[in-house]
């Protein structure tokens, strides 16, 4: 069929239909043949272009300044309707890459931003797949990545947040996007700033449904390297960055830059509820126990969550591949300027608490890390940034007795 | 890992009803689909664009749908996007501070977007249109909600679309400290309708104004670079005379924001600013729109500024001008004139201690407030009376009446006197509420009586009031000032005598309440004194004005009688006299016109001549009562009476030994033998205000006056009804029945100067006398009865004298009243000659006998051709039978008395033959 005549055929439907349809002959051109030609793959774009996207248009009647919020509704529907009902997993994947691979298109990244996030209000699990290999391919801290992860999170966790439980879900259902998103997202928070106040924190709920997923999961973070995503041939895969150096920078910073005076205004009071008789008990119970988890008891949960994940990361045969060593001495400069700052202020590194938890946790991240073999990239140097942090005992042990093995 | 799915609809049944329903759009399912959507929005965060965008299009329908409504019975359709909106109202409203930045947005570009598309319908149905008040409320909801800088995006937004004005002013009344200074920003016409809009909330007006006085300070500001703000204050006027809340807020509290320095700095910037393009419109004219809907604090700064500052004085005038023109169209509504008359008070203090040109100005201003507003028109009569304190403020206030009453009136118009009556009225009540309110002022308690700071010639209120109405009176009687030829203040003052009497009255009364403290507690005197004159200056007679009526006329009467004994009782001559003067004359002018006036007037005087005010007349009140020791029973004093029938004022009698219960007389009381003398100051003053109300054009006057007192004497010495006619008795029935009446009245008499001087006059005016005979009986009588007793004692004692000076005292009375013709009238010349005897001889044979025979009655009295009433000697000569015995007294001591008997009997013989 030549490209007029497909064109033509499709011309025959309206907007939603056409890209329905449009979508069945992308699958036609692209799957099942070894590779598509270059001209299959211009021509698969164009009709992307014009029928699925509607963002050339040669035909009079329609206008061509894009789709409405509504159209982009129905266009989105429609293609979860398609990516629902595909059997075959290079088959989606190949179609949903082509339709959201290009980088160029500030809209086409606005529809999939929606579409993910729909995905994830819905558990959608094909498409969260598919959002998890895109993430992947377009690599987890690249712009248009960061930017999807971002429309999610203010979807989930600013807008609507009484989802928590569907979200915590999510991690036995679509594991790799949750690793994708999570190592995105670590790439979001703590980790512009030299230690100065105006970091950015990640939002409690945020951290709550994180610490759920990798605590209750210790595989999770590696499930992206574990699962390959089942790319269209001739495709070049991306290597998956697990979230857990991101992790521990989060863990190892978390008691520098959380405050404890504003986590105690946190806590919440119990209402004051008007007793009911018999009802005395039952009600104190329930308060104690439904009490909230602080923020920094959340690191402290998360913090073993990692470890656990670091534990479960050791891979019986290859190279390591789980964290990448200089990852881990970019933590060094952090807590050097913050160790700078008490001592300008008069303080004893020694004496404070904050910093000693800080490198304590370093020193259990790396030991742990180390010991069984996540590491991979340049160990000596590692060991150097480390050997340059304030002074601190574990941390001390751990240096020395790794050098010697070295 | 793949979780397999059995539906083909990915997401959610509500997705996909959302979406196919709202491709296939109607009215019926629009709050199935809005509810829908509100699913979605909740549960799918991400599908916000499209719900929104669906919600918007739901709101376009219900708007077109409500504002074309006209009655509320509405097919289904209809209700269907109305209910939706309402549906849609309360959830946005409740999303949250983390939706906010979502919703904000849409609504204020919903907002824009219906506004524009409705460009046509007029503002105010478009919001009151139901949809749109929640569209609102939305957006101010969710704006509160965004933090300041969001917000301030959010409005300039608004503020960018020329056709939601009304938007910005009512969304921002969340938010007027962050609206009101954008919309000046604004061009003039844009900036008025936000801020016009802004206006409805009272809240916001605060901001607007900081926002337009800082605008305006910093225009002034020196240190800035002057031509970048060469166009604020051109920009805030022409804004000020588009929008009346930028008006207020400029003019509201005016002293502060322009003050001195202010003025001086704003002074430099236009002599160097004034040349440019932008200052042509600060033109005269305009300043002068602006002012005219300025309130009149602006015009008082005028004022204070126009003295040193020519351009203000300029425009001052034109100000002047264009309010009087303005007034000329009855139906225009001028905020300077309406503000005027809310702050008169300030205007009319200012009138009484502003300079020269600030009284004249503002002069001008009462008269037209006045002219609208008669209420004020009253009270600033009322306030100018009482507190204007010279010359210049008196004129003011005649400039300030007949301005007001000619203003506009051509002096052809058909119905000046109708509108000339209708201001005299007002005329009227302002001096009612003058007297009234001075009256009430000299009641409050005063600072200056507290410290001790009384100057020394304080004046009471009312005597201020006074003296103001005595100078516009002065002025109006002159006929020398042409604004008061209709006597305004005469007629008013005329109108209200009853008032002006009875606080005169008032003041006078000696037991009127005089609270320390307060200007009551000053000498009433003064006061009294200037009411006097208000009253004699006025015209009562009815001449110019219609009569006073008669409780006008007694009001008057009474307080002008207590004023005279008021007067009576004062140290100094001089005052004294110019006091007795005065009430003389206002007594003449009430009695001259009415009897009502003459007889009330005489009543008065006598009354308290007699019974309250004795002392004053050097009259010893009777002493008719001994006064009974406590001890005494009413048995006891029973028994001291005897077992005799008791007569009339027997108790008191002081006939035969002496006084019952008392015993013997002491024949040494001197004092009490005494008899007062007539001719004394204050008698002689009393009997010329008696004469003052008699007077009237002829003699009639004088014979009624006299005529009423006779009477008056008459019931006053002697209350009871019985035995007060004219006829004299047989002389045995005095002795049996009424004696112990007669010597009481004798008494009475005696002992009250005034009686004794009012009964000559009486006498005088003849035939009054005859009225007052139960008194000259009763004399005689008494005469009479005791000479005899005397004379079986064979006494030469001092109250011989004393009989003999009474017995003087009746002939001559009764001589001047012509009841004894000639000869009879001699008995006076003969009496001092006579023995006891033969006076009780003379006494009863002559003067009883003939009395008894000839009852003195005004029948005897003819009326002559000049009104004068006489009795002619010729034809009553008495016959011989009451002479003989004169005649042969006299025969027998022809030695001593020969002379007198050619007088009394040979002319008489003479004419006989």
């Amino acid at each position: 069929m030549s490209v007029s005549d497909l064109k033509h055929s499709l011309r025959k439907y309206e907007f939603p239909a056409c890209a329905k349809e449009a979508l069945n002959r992308i699958e036609q051109l692209l799957v099942g043949r070894a590779a598509p030609s270059n001209k299959q793959l211009d021509i698969a774009m164009d009709i992307i272009s014009e029928f699925v996207f509607c963002e050339s248009d040669r035909r009079s009647g329609r206008r061509g300044g894009g789709l409405t919020p509504l159209q982009d509704l129905q266009l989105i529907d429609i293609i979860c309707d398609y990516l629902s009902a595909c059997t075959n997993e290079t088959t989606k994947n190949t179609v949903f890459l082509s339709l959201f691979g290009g980088m160029e298109s500030q809209r086409r990244l606005k529809i999939l931003s929606i579409l993910a996030s729909m995905a994830v209000s819905a558990s959608s699990t094909p498409v969260l797949l598919a959002v998890g290999v895109w993430l992947q391919q377009m690599g987890c801290s690249s712009s248009q990545s960061l930017q999807l992860v971002e429309n999610v999170i203010r979807d989930h966790f600013y807008l609507n947040t009484s989802n928590q439980l569907a979200l915590k879900s999510l991690a036995n259902t679509a594991p790799q996007f949750v690793s994708n998103f999570i190592t995105a997202v670590t790439e979001l928070y703590m980790h512009d700033a030299q230690g100065t106040n105006d970091n950015k924190l990640p939002p409690k709920n945020l951290l709550e449904v994180i610490t759920a997923w990798v605590y209750s999961n210790p595989t999770l973070c590696m499930s992206a390297q574990l699962n390959p995503a089942a790319l269209p041939s001739g495709s070049i895969p991306m290597a998956a960055v697990t979230p857990l150096a991101g992790l521990i920078h989060w863990c190892a910073l978390a008691p520098l830059y959380i405050d404890d005076d504003t986590e105690m205004v946190e806590v919440a009071v119990p209402f004051k509820k008007i007793k009911l008789e018999g009802e005395n008990d039952r009600s104190l119970i329930k308060t104690v126990t439904s009490k909230p988890l602080t923020e920094s008891e959340f690191y402290i949960k998360l913090h073993l969550g990692v470890l656990h994940s670091l534990r479960a990361g050791r891979r019986t045969h290859g190279p390591p591949t789980a964290v990448n060593a200089q990852h881990l001495a970019a933590l060094a400069p952090v807590v050097q300027s913050y160790a700078h700052n008490v001592l300008k202020r008069g303080g004893k590194i020694q004496n404070d608490p904050k910093l000693q938890d800080c490198l304590d946790r370093i020193g259990q991240s790396v030991q742990v890390a180390l010991a069984n073999g996540c590491v991979y990239g340049n160990i000596s140097n590692l060991l150097a940034a480390l050997d340059t942090l304030p002074e601190n005992r574990l941390l001390r042990i751990i240096i020395k007795t790794h050098q010697q093995t070295m | 890992m793949m979780n397999p799915q059995s539906k083909s609809t990915a997401l959610s049944v509500d997705l996909n009803n959302f979406i196919y329903g709202v491709s296939k759009r109607n009215a019926q399912n629009a709050p199935e689909l809005t509810r829908t959507g509100l699913n979605l929005l909740k549960n799918f965060p991400a599908a916000r664009d499209a719900v929104l965008e669906y919600f918007a299009m739901v709101f376009h329908d219900a708007v077109t749908v409500s504002i074309s409504q006209t009655d509320y019975e509405a097919d289904l359709g209809a209700n269907g996007a109305l209910e939706s909106v309402s549906i849609i109202g309360p959830e946005l409203c409740n999303l949250g501070q983390s939706w906010a930045p979502f919703i904000a947005p849409w609504c204020i570009n919903l907002i824009m977007d219906i506004a524009t598309k409705k460009a046509n319908v007029p503002n105010t149905t478009l919001q009151n249109a139901d949809p749109v008040r929640i569209l609102l409320d939305i957006t101010t909801q969710n704006l509160t909600l965004l933090n300041s800088e969001e917000r301030a995006k959010c409005i300039d937004m608004m503020l960018g679309s020329w056709a939601c004005s009304w938007a910005v002013g009512w969304v921002g009344r969340a938010e007027p400290a962050l609206v009101a200074p954008r919309a000046l920003q604004l061009g003039a016409d844009a900036a008025r309708a936000v801020l016009a809009h802004l206006a409805h909330h009272p809240p916001a007006t605060h901001h607007v104004r900081v926002a337009v006085l800082d605008l305006f300070h910093e225009a002034l500001r020196e240190d800035s670079k002057p031509e970048k703000k060469r166009d604020v204050i051109p920009y805030l006027l022409n804004l000020a005379s588009k929008s009346d809340i930028v008006l207020k807020a400029l003019t509201q509290d005016i002293e502060q924001t322009l003050t001195d320095e202010v003025m001086e700095r704003l002074c430099a910037v236009c002599a160097s600013q004034r040349n440019t393009v932008m200052w042509a419109e600060v033109t005269p004219a305009s300043l002068v729109a602006l002012l005219l809907r300025a309130d009149v604090r602006c015009l008082l700064l005028l004022l204070r500024h126009a003295l040193s500052n020519l351009f203000c004085r300029q425009l001052l005038e034109y100000l002047l001008q264009k309010l009087e023109f303005e007034c000329l169209f009855p139906d225009r509504n001028i905020p300077m004139l309406t503000s005027a008359a809310e702050e008169i008070n300030i205007v009319r203090d200012k009138l009484l201690d502003g300079n020269q040109l600030e009284k004249y100005s503002l002069a001008r201003i009462l008269i037209l407030v006045s002219y609208n507003l008669p209420s004020e028109f009253v009270s600033t009569i009322s306030y100018l009376l009482q507190y204007s304190r010279d010359d210049s403020t008196l004129a003011l206030l005649v400039r300030i009446i007949s301005g007001t009453i000619t203003m506009h009136v051509p002096s052809d118009s058909p119905d000046i006197s109708m509108d000339t009556e209708r201001y005299q009225n007002f005329v009227k009540t302002g001096v009612e509420y003058a007297l009234r309110d001075a009256m009430l002022s000299d009641n409050e308690i005063k600072m200056c009586f507290l410290d001790g700071s009384v100057p020394e010639d304080q004046k009471t209120y009312l005597h201020h009031f006074c003296l103001n109405i005595i100078k516009l009176l002065r002025w109006e009687n002159s006929n020398r000032v042409p604004h008061l030829r209709t006597r305004p203040i005469g007629r008013a003052v005329e109108a209200n005598l009853y008032r002006i009497g009875g606080a005169l009255q008032e003041y006078t009364s000696l037991l009127r309440i005089r609270k320390e403290g307060t200007m009551a507690y000053l000498d009433e005197m003064p006061t009294c004194h200037a009411l006097a004159e208000v009253l004699d200056r006025v015209d009562m007679t009815g001449t110019k004005a219609p009569p006073p009526s008669v409780e006008v006329i007694l009001k008057v009467v009474q307080a002008t009688v207590k004023y005279f004994f008021r007067c009576l009782h004062l140290k100094e001559t001089m005052e004294k006299l110019r006091g007795v003067a005065t009430a003389c004359r206002l007594l003449r002018k009430l009695c001259v016109q009415s009897k009502l006036a003459r007889a009330a007037a005489l009543r008065e005087l006598l009354e308290t001549a007699m019974l309250r005010d004795d002392a004053a007349f050097g009259s010893r009140p009777l002493q008719p009562y001994h006064a009974p020791s406590q001890h005494d029973l009413l048995m006891h004093l029973n028994q001291k009476h005897g077992p005799i029938t008791q007569l009339t004022q027997s108790h008191t009698s002081v006939f035969h030994a002496g006084i019952i219960g008392k015993g013997v007389r002491k024949p040494n009381g001197s004092d009490y033998n005494d008899i007062p003398p007539i001719l004394t100051t204050n008698n002689e003053l009393l009997m010329g205000a008696l004469t003052s109300c008699m007077v009237s054009d002829g003699n009639s006057g004088l014979v009624e006056g006299a005529t009423s007192v006779s009477l008056l004497l008459v019931e006053l010495v002697s209350p009871d009804v019985m035995y007060n006619g004219l006829p004299w008795p047989d002389e045995d029935f005095t002795k049996q029945v009424s004696i112990e009446r007669e010597l009481y009245m004798r008494g009475a008499l005696e002992n009250c100067a005034v009686a004794r001087a009012a009964l000559r006059r009486a006498a005088a005016a003849r035939p009054a006398l005859c009225l007052a005979s139960a008194l000259l009986r009763a004399t005689a009588a008494t005469l009479l009865h005791r000479l005899r007793a005397y004379l079986d004692r064979h006494t030469q004692s001092a109250e011989m004298a004393k009989e003999r000076a009474a017995l003087t005292e009746l002939l001559s009375t009764m001589t001047l009243g012509q009841l004894l013709p000639h000869p009879l009238s001699h008995m006076l010349e003969l009496a001092p000659e006579l023995t006891a005897s033969e006076i009780v001889q003379v006494l009863r044979d002559c003067l009883w006998n003939y009395t008894r025979d000839h009852v003195p009655s005004p029948a005897l009295f003819t009326c002559d051709s000049t009104g004068l009433h006489w009795r002619d000697p010729s034809t009553c000569k008495p016959p011989a039978t009451y002479t003989d015995t004169l005649r042969l007294i006299i025969q027998k001591r022809i030695s001593k008395l020969g002379h007198l008997y050619p007088i009394m009997f040979l002319n008489l013989e003479k004419e006989n033959n």
